[in-house]
């Protein structure tokens, strides 16, 4: 939650109205909406319980969660208005996430 | 000369006593400022930090057991405390939390796959019906953390 939040509480309100944040883990997500409800942060958490969707980008880091089951790597993408990708971050150790003002930077010059 | 000061007034015996005390402090010290500036981005990016600060740790347990000339298990204990989170906190940072490299489907310039996903009240969410609307940051996470 810890860089949802970093990335959540950077954005000012007129940007959080203009752009959608969403949340892929394969976590049942109810818990994190109400999370982020509670900080007012504005994401959607979507549930990606068979990691399909992270399957098909290509972001799975194969045996690296702590029962050795598949887990998706820390990535952040940045779309623009027509679904392009115009800037996206991929971890190689899942302690480091992008520095939230890099993904604010790369959002603001769409 | 010796048999007429006792090991606490002996200053090598006390700057080990020292050393001993410091070293789990600074290691220890390590982990609550990580975890108290965890929100901090380049607190949080820079695991090797703490992993640095354990060394530093270990080298100063190090010195509590060889300079000192009076009792050494002081600095014993600081070498296990330290020592112990020297190896963990390295094997943790440069192991276990090491993503492989893998072929994303990402390319800047090109339009992200499409999915839907059922969000927490279980709505489907579908990408594409943000296009022409409004940009999307999308966050693959681990979840469990």
């Amino acid at each position: 939650m810890a860089e949802l939040q970093g990335l959540g509480a950077q954005l000012s309100e007129a940007e959080k109205v203009g752009v959608e944040i969403v949340a892929i883990s394969p976590d049942p997500n109810e818990q994190s909406q109400k999370v982020a409800e509670g900080l007012r942060l504005g994401y959607r958490f979507l549930a990606d319980t068979d990691l399909l969707v992270a399957r098909r980008y290509g972001l799975i880091h194969a045996r690296g969660g702590p029962d050795g089951q598949d887990v998706p790597r820390p990535a952040t993408v940045v779309l623009d208005k027509d679904g392009v990708v115009r800037w996206f971050s991929v971890s190689h150790n899942f302690q480091v996430r992008p520095d939230p003002n890099d993904v604010l930077r790369a959002v603001r010059a769409l | 000369m010796a048999g007429r000061q006792s090991p606490w007034h002996n200053q090598r015996v006390e700057s080990s006593t020292r050393l001993a005390i410091l070293s789990p402090l600074v290691a220890l010290g390590a982990i609550a400022a990580y975890v108290l500036f965890f929100r901090v981005a380049v607190v949080r990016n820079h695991p090797e930090g703490y992993v640095a600060a354990f060394a530093v740790a270990t080298g100063l347990a190090v010195l509590a057991v060889t300079r000192t000339r009076g009792r050494r298990w002081p600095g014993w204990i600081a070498l296990g405390i330290s020592g112990l989170l020297l190896i963990a906190g390295a094997w943790f940072n440069f192991v276990a939390a090491q993503v492989p490299d893998t072929a994303t489907a990402l390319h800047v310039g090109e339009r992200a796959p499409d999915f839907t996903l059922p969000d927490a009240s279980g709505r489907p969410v579908t990408l594409a019906d943000y296009r022409g609307k409004k940009p999307v940051i999308i966050v693959f996470y681990r979840g469990y953390w």
